[in-house]
């Protein structure tokens, strides 16, 4: 390679609008041969524009894209680029070897599907990213998540791309897994790939990234080598003003006496899960993959079967047979981890995604609602959980990840319920969202809930959580609270967790079988 | 305990306490937008004027006709009352596609049960619409708890309607000349108004109150839009969509009893040609009131805009066949319009968020 100079490409001055609002204003970068470079921004700073127009999704309006110098149009002819997508659209009913087929081809013998060459394509690629291939035969659908986001990554290498542009890949995994991804990742680039590394995840991109590169509002702010940065510079970079971080006022060290009580619970055959939750404090809830945590939860909450135990609040012993209506009427409530196939009503307007259930407030299936009543209230909740638009007839659709939890979350912290159950409460929204949410949480708990956080962002629950539980097994294997409780110390715990032998054989760091699986 | 009871996830019917900031009033929206959003939710009103507009200017001594008008409102109030009839199952996403024999089967059935059984036409009209109610409930049970795609279930319940009107008959029209009056006169025209005309609006009241101010309304269309989030909000979907169903199948029993009193005759080989409009009308529907969800107001505009432009188009001279061009058509028009709707919310979802 002789242009070693050359930027291997280099995107000059691109400008694109929709309906007139500048999504990317004469914005630049610059991807270098070998290097890891992180591109970081709030949702709507325009990186997922940017990202569509080299993949020849978007035109765009103004400025120049050069591949190794040369100008170059992705509208018009394909980039040497792979593509990994947050959702990886990935085929559950098919196989590792089919999937990986349906990008690079099916290999064909006298013009018919070679399915032995099929297994051992995808096994090649496996082998050329130095990782042990699984059995190309698997079902995808059988796979773990962090195996998955790996599968994304071969397939993406299929076609045999100069550059792998990775969105938000450790966005579901686990910290364990994406450390693992992260070693793969190092080894495509140490093997001469570029790779253009967009997150939401500051803290990850230290130690993986060669550069990064902030945009804001459309435009290019800065752009850096990582060695010597903060991550508060990154932070203050991408919101264009000081950080404040949150001031976590914790909730002292007597808590009230606890509305919930969990004894000995067995969900999904993994257990004993013994805990409480007290009025006024945050709890975290965190766990390797497979931990059992957001199966409590949903446990709790009604939404899987219970094998065993009690669950009691207030006191009172809540009956096994209940479902999510009964819990709900108990006092518990529950958001859904996975926004869009859990908690939004897409085609529906920000009132009826407030109120997707009336029945909650105890009205008569028959009594007429007034939609002016309605509206006002939607307003004043829209308005308290700073959601924008603030117009309870816009659809859900409209909005951006950020608003559109924020919609969801006030549909159920204004439950007014006794005890609250995230699930990820921040996943895929922006840091201004993820602060106001965390906010949210602290007043609710202010307020008289318990407030239960089942997380697998440890940032997270490190700052916003007064107390929390490590789960592992469907057994809480540890306990932080207070000044103990950081995100090293999560870290520590969690993997300290997975690894402790069972029955006094060593455990393996092997993919969890299906059934212990956490819930999508 | 402030418990969940008060203060729920609900909206407010009573005033409700609000925290922090007052409730302010949401800002107006501006001319422009006003204009638009009205064009886009009242779509099918200007077309269904511009339709009468026309027909009346070329075939001025008929078309508005009381005569021509009662008969279309006659003879449209089976579709309309089946438009209905899929419209409740379509609002939680589910398809019933056997309201065309199913009405073919209580048409037969109402006549037979007097002609052959000797009932009265009261007995008989109660028989065959609490039959109409089992039909959708099994309808229901087939969707929910043995989760058979509504498509699939439907269609077979379909046939066997169909293999019982046939058995019933013998696949023999049944004549019915010794209708008594009460019965005949359940389809009459009153002074100018058609009794079928004021059945489909008491209908329509009815299902626009259900549908637009009660919970049980919102609950549909939450199913519909997404039935994993509605059940983790604490809706029993299974009853909502069995209900759907058992409504659909009253609807069709009362739709039957109507068309054999208009027909009066029972007829095994008439019901299937109703399906097809029935859906029409619903999904066109769906394309203005409430863009992007079926609606009464739709679909009731969308039944007048198909009967009228036809008569229209057949005053004109078109031969008979016309109609299931039309109807056809009219299904694929208004399927692609509002797949084009959506397309163009989500571009501008795109734009608004990227």
């Amino acid at each position: 390679m002789s242009g070693g100079t050359v930027a291997l490409l280099s995107a000059q001055h691109v400008t694109k609008r929709f309906f007139g609002a500048l999504a990317l204003d004469a914005a630049s970068f610059e991807l270098r041969r070998g290097e890891i470079h992180a591109l970081i921004g709030e949702n709507g700073a325009g990186k997922s524009t940017f990202i569509k127009i080299l993949a020849g999704v978007y035109e765009a309006d103004g400025g120049e894209i050069l591949l190794d110098g040369k100008p170059v149009d992705p509208a018009q002819q394909a980039l040497p680029l792979a593509f990994v997508h947050q959702d990886l659209a990935l085929v559950d009913d098919l196989s590792i070897g089919e999937n990986i087929a349906l990008v690079a081809g099916y290999p064909r013998r006298n013009g018919l599907i070679d399915w032995p060459a099929v297994m051992r394509q995808a096994e090649d690629l496996y082998a050329a990213m130095d990782l042990d291939p699984p059995d190309p035969e698997r079902l995808v659908l059988t796979l773990s998540i962090a195996e998955k986001a790996l599968l994304g990554i071969v397939r993406g290498l299929a076609g045999k791309p100069r550059a792998l542009v990775l969105d938000e890949p450790t966005a579901a995994l686990p910290e364990a897994d994406a450390q693992r991804l992260f070693d793969a990742i190092r080894r495509l680039r140490d093997a001469g790939t570029s790779i253009i590394y967009v997150s939401h995840r500051l803290n990850e991109l230290f130690g993986l990234a060669d550069r990064v590169t902030v945009f804001r509002d459309g435009r290019h702010v800065h752009t850096t080598g990582i060695r010597g940065t903060r991550v508060e510079q990154l932070v203050e970079q991408m919101l264009g003003r000081a950080f404040e971080s949150v001031e976590v006022v914790r909730a002292s060290a007597a808590r009230a006496s606890p509305v919930l009580r969990v004894e000995d619970l067995f969900v999904e055959r993994r257990g004993p899960l013994s805990f409480d939750a007290s009025p006024g404090e945050v709890l975290g809830l965190v766990g390797l993959r497979g931990g059992g945590q957001e199966a409590a939860g949903r446990a709790i909450f009604g939404a899987l079967a219970v094998d065993a135990g009690r669950i009691v609040v207030d006191g009172r012993e809540l009956p096994r047979t209940d479902g999510i209506r009964e819990r709900i009427r108990a006092g518990i409530v529950l958001l859904a981890g996975d926004r869009m196939r859990e908690s939004t009503f897409p085609g529906m307007t920000l009132a009826e995604n407030l109120f997707p259930n009336p029945l909650l407030a105890s009205r008569s299936l028959w009594r007429a609602q007034r939609p002016a009543s309605e509206r006002a209230t939607a307003h004043a909740r829209l308005e308290r959980f700073d959601v924008r638009p603030r117009n309870p007839a816009s659809l859900i659709d409209w909005l951006s990840g950020g608003n559109q939890q924020k919609v969801c979350l006030a549909r159920w912290l204004e439950a007014r319920a006794r005890v609250v159950i995230l699930e990820e409460p921040t996943a895929g929204v922006d840091i201004g969202a993820k602060l106001s949410i965390h906010r949210m949480l602290r007043e609710a708990a202010a307020d008289g809930a318990a407030v239960i956080v089942v997380s697998s962002d440890l940032e997270e629950v490190a700052a916003v959580c007064d107390r929390a539980l490590v789960i592992d097994r469907g057994r809480v294997a540890s306990e932080v609270a207070g000044a103990a409780l950081t995100m090293d110390a999560l870290v520590a715990r969690s993997s300290l967790g997975e690894r402790r032998p069972a029955n006094g054989a060593a455990v393996h760091d092997t993919a969890a079988p299906a059934s212990d699986q956490s819930l999508g | 305990m402030n418990g969940t009871s008060e203060n729920g996830v609900g909206p407010s019917g009573a005033p409700q306490p609000t925290h922090g900031a007052a409730a302010r009033k949401p800002p107006p929206p501006s001319v422009a937008k006003r204009v638009s959003d009205l064009l886009a939710n009242y779509g099918l009103a200007f077309v269904f004027v511009l339709v009468l507009i026309v027909f009346a200017a070329l075939r001025p001594a008929t078309f508005l006709s009381s005569g021509n008008i009662g008969n279309l409102l006659t003879s449209q109030s089976v579709t309309a009352l089946l438009a209905f009839a899929v419209m409740l199952p379509l609002a939680t996403g589910r398809f019933d596609l056997s309201v065309g024999y199913h009405v073919g089967m209580a048409q037969v059935l109402v006549i037979g049960l007097q002609v052959n059984d000797s009932l009265s036409w009261p007995l008989a009209a109660a028989l065959v619409i609490g039959l109409g109610l089992v039909v959708g409930l099994v309808n229901g049970v087939l969707v929910t708890r043995f989760r058979i795609d509504s498509f699939i279930a439907t269609m077979g319940m379909g046939s066997l309607l169909y293999g019982v009107s046939n058995w019933y008959t013998g696949g023999q029209q049944i004549a019915g000349f010794d209708l008594p009056d009460g019965f005949s006169n359940l389809s009459q025209i009153v002074g100018y108004v058609p009794l079928p005309a004021v059945y489909v609006a008491v209908v329509a009241i009815v299902l626009w109150i259900a549908l637009e101010r009660l919970p049980v309304g919102r609950s549909l269309y939450v199913i519909g839009s997404n039935a994993r989030a509605a059940e983790l909000s604490g809706l029993r979907t299974g009853r909502y969509v069995t209900g759907a169903f058992a409504a659909s199948g009253l609807l069709c029993g009362i739709a039957g009893v109507l068309l054999g009193s208009i027909l009066r005759s029972g007829t095994p080989s008439v019901g299937a040609e109703y399906l097809l409009p029935a859906f029409a009308g619903s999904l066109l529907g769906a394309t203005s009131i409430r863009p992007g969800r079926v609606n009464v107001g739709g679909t009731v505009l969308a039944i007048l805009i198909l009967a009228f432009s036809f008569s229209g188009v057949q005053q004109l001279g078109a031969p008979f066949y016309v109609e299931y061009f039309f109807n056809g058509g009219i299904l694929i028009v208004a399927v692609a319009l509002s797949v084009y709707a959506a397309i163009r919310r989500r571009k501008a979802a795109v734009s608004a968020a990227s």
